[in-house]
């Protein structure tokens, strides 16, 4: 397996704030690393550094063996690599079919210029995660669950190698979120490697070939998710330290 | 209605609107030629405000830029016409390039004040520039041929709505409708939003330019008072945003209804025409913020609804 994504020592600093603190890891391609730990943790940090919507203050950030550091998102997006967002932001005007065609129309490599195929595609992905039948309707009369789906078919549009989900599950039902990790098991089946972020363990546990903890911004734990869920320091995290 | 039904009823509203000045009077026609600049300067800001949700208020500065090109050409180096259209559109599409760099990293209210305040500084400039006229402005050679200016800004009309038809089914036009509904949501899916932005700008800045120029010829006198106007930037905010902005022919259609409404108005009752201007307007916010395109697309399914649902929506 080869690295598709290194985070070398990435700190990020808001004023007096250390959102991220030197933090390291790789994926391997085909993988699902899920990256779980407390609110605030500096989880949705960490995905807005990989796909370029903020700037590292320290650091550097591979993405197939090339640095991507400094590159607009953009560019990151056109590189391969999509995300989610956790507060869902569907272009409200549109409707279902044209937000996920303007992932198909940009996306990897500068996607296609035909409106038609794009269009055709859009319907597809949105076939994929279930919402074929709203795809005429606007954005913004989906409910909460329409739109985790919509941000998971606007991410796929784009044909990404790399997909970055933050927060897919959240405010879902467990029904819901079993559908969701359906999903996602059939986008990593189709190739594509996948980060994951949740604080709903449960659902991670199931989905994740491996575990990253992070807590005040520090990687606290990575490895195979039983052993890192039984590790001290990541109990600790989440329960607090027993007063003995 | 269908593609193709639209498409012959614009055919025909054209064919109808070129016969004008054959079978109009003088005051028709130059009502009309006043008219078709408006809606074109209403369609090129439709283009950065309507579409890329960029509130402009440097579009008043293109159209100034526009017609100083004109009037430089003709009165100092005695060019033709159509060469000084040319140097006025090169002279805006380079202002909105060179400053929407810059002023487009600017985010709503902000972007607006910024523009806003160009359009004051490039005023103050230009009435010290000895090229430009200075403060006494420039006076062209007149040119008696209203049917020509008419048909002139008709075809100026055409290609900006012909652009504008373009955008909506274009890679390009998609890019800038996601970048007004959410600019990092458009710029993580690929859009590369700095250079979309700055297009956008230099498009509607194109259009302005022309229509900039076409008038300067038409009125024959140019002076930085006329050329750099924010009202006439106010106006073709308000036609667009009447007539339903980030859509074809709204903003036309407001641009027509508007000057038409105006000068029924200024007729009629003459001295206080702006007060009565100024009560359609308000109306028109509250009773149909989204313009008259909205009002023909939910019309038929809420009915009078529509209005009060709207006054409800916006808790007045």
């Amino acid at each position: 397996m080869s690295a598709i994504l290194e985070i070398d020592h990435v700190t990020r600093r808001f004023a007096g704030l250390i959102a991220v603190n030197d933090v390291s890891f790789t994926l391997n391609e085909g993988e699902i690393l899920g990256v779980i730990g407390p609110n605030g943790a500096g989880k949705t940090t960490l995905v807005s550094l990989i796909s370029g919507t903020l700037a590292p203050s320290s650091g550097d950030i591979m993405f197939e063996g090339h640095s991507i550091k400094a590159l607009p998102a953009f560019r990151r997006a056109r590189l391969g690599i999509g995300r989610t967002f956790q507060i869902m932001r569907p272009f409200p005007g549109l409707s279902v079919l044209d937000n996920v065609a303007v992932g198909a129309l940009f996306g990897k490599g500068e996607g296609t210029a035909d409106l038609k195929e794009a269009r055709e595609k859009a319907r597809r992905h949105l076939e994929f995660v279930g919402l074929g039948r709203f795809a005429d309707q606007r954005a913004d009369e989906l409910g909460g669950p329409g739109r985790k789906r919509l941000e998971l078919a606007k991410a796929l549009a784009m044909e990404p190698k790399l997909l970055l989900c933050d927060e897919v599950m959240a405010g879902l039902n467990h029904v819901e979120i079993d559908e969701v990790i359906d999903v996602i098991r059939k986008v990593r089946d189709a190739g594509i490697t996948i980060l994951v972020i949740e604080h709903v363990i449960k659902a991670i546990k199931s989905l994740s070939d491996r575990l990253l903890v992070i807590h005040h911004g520090e990687k606290i734990a990575d490895g195979e998710p039983d052993a890192v869920l039984s590790d001290k320091t990541v109990v600790e995290a989440y329960l607090g330290k027993r007063r003995a | 209605m269908s593609t193709t039904t639209r498409i012959a009823i614009a055919i025909l509203v054209v064919v109808v609107l070129a016969a004008v000045p054959w079978f109009g009077s003088d005051v028709v026609v130059q009502f009309g030629i006043s008219t078709l600049i408006l809606a074109v300067l209403a369609q090129g800001w439709n283009i950065i405000g309507g579409y890329t949700g960029y509130a402009s208020f440097g579009n008043s500065t293109f159209f100034g830029l526009g017609a100083y090109g004109v009037a430089i050409a003709m009165v100092q180096w005695n060019l033709p016409f159509w060469v000084g259209m040319i140097f006025g559109a090169v002279m805006a599409v380079a202002f909105a390039i060179l400053l929407g760099i810059p002023v487009l990293r600017l985010k709503g209210h902000y972007f607006a004040i910024a523009t806003l305040a160009l359009a004051q500084v490039v005023a103050a400039i230009v009435s010290n520039i000895p090229l430009f006229g200075q403060n006494i402005g420039l006076v062209l050679p007149p040119l008696n041929n209203d049917a020509m200016f008419y048909e002139l800004a008709l075809a100026l009309l055409v290609a900006a709505t012909l652009t504008v038809a373009w955008l909506t089914k274009s890679r390009f036009g998609f890019g800038l409708i996601a970048i007004r509904e959410n600019e990092e949501g458009a710029a993580v899916m690929g859009v590369n939003t700095t250079l979309y932005k700055v297009l956008a700008f230099a498009l509607s800045g194109l259009f302005s330019a022309l229509a900039g120029g076409i008038q300067a010829y038409w009125i024959t006198f140019l002076d930085p008072a006329s050329a750099f106007d924010i009202s006439l930037n106010v106006k073709m905010i308000i036609m667009a945003v009447f007539g339903g902005p980030g859509t074809i022919f709204g903003p036309v259609v407001g641009a027509f209804v508007l000057s038409a409404v105006s000068e029924v108005l200024s007729s009629e009752i003459t001295n206080v025409a702006g007060l009565f201007f100024g009560i359609v307007v308000v109306a028109a916010v509250v009773l149909m913020p989204r313009g008259l395109a909205d009002i023909i697309r939910h019309f038929r399914t809420s009915g009078w609804r529509y209005f009060v649902q709207n006054i409800k929506a916006h808790r007045i």
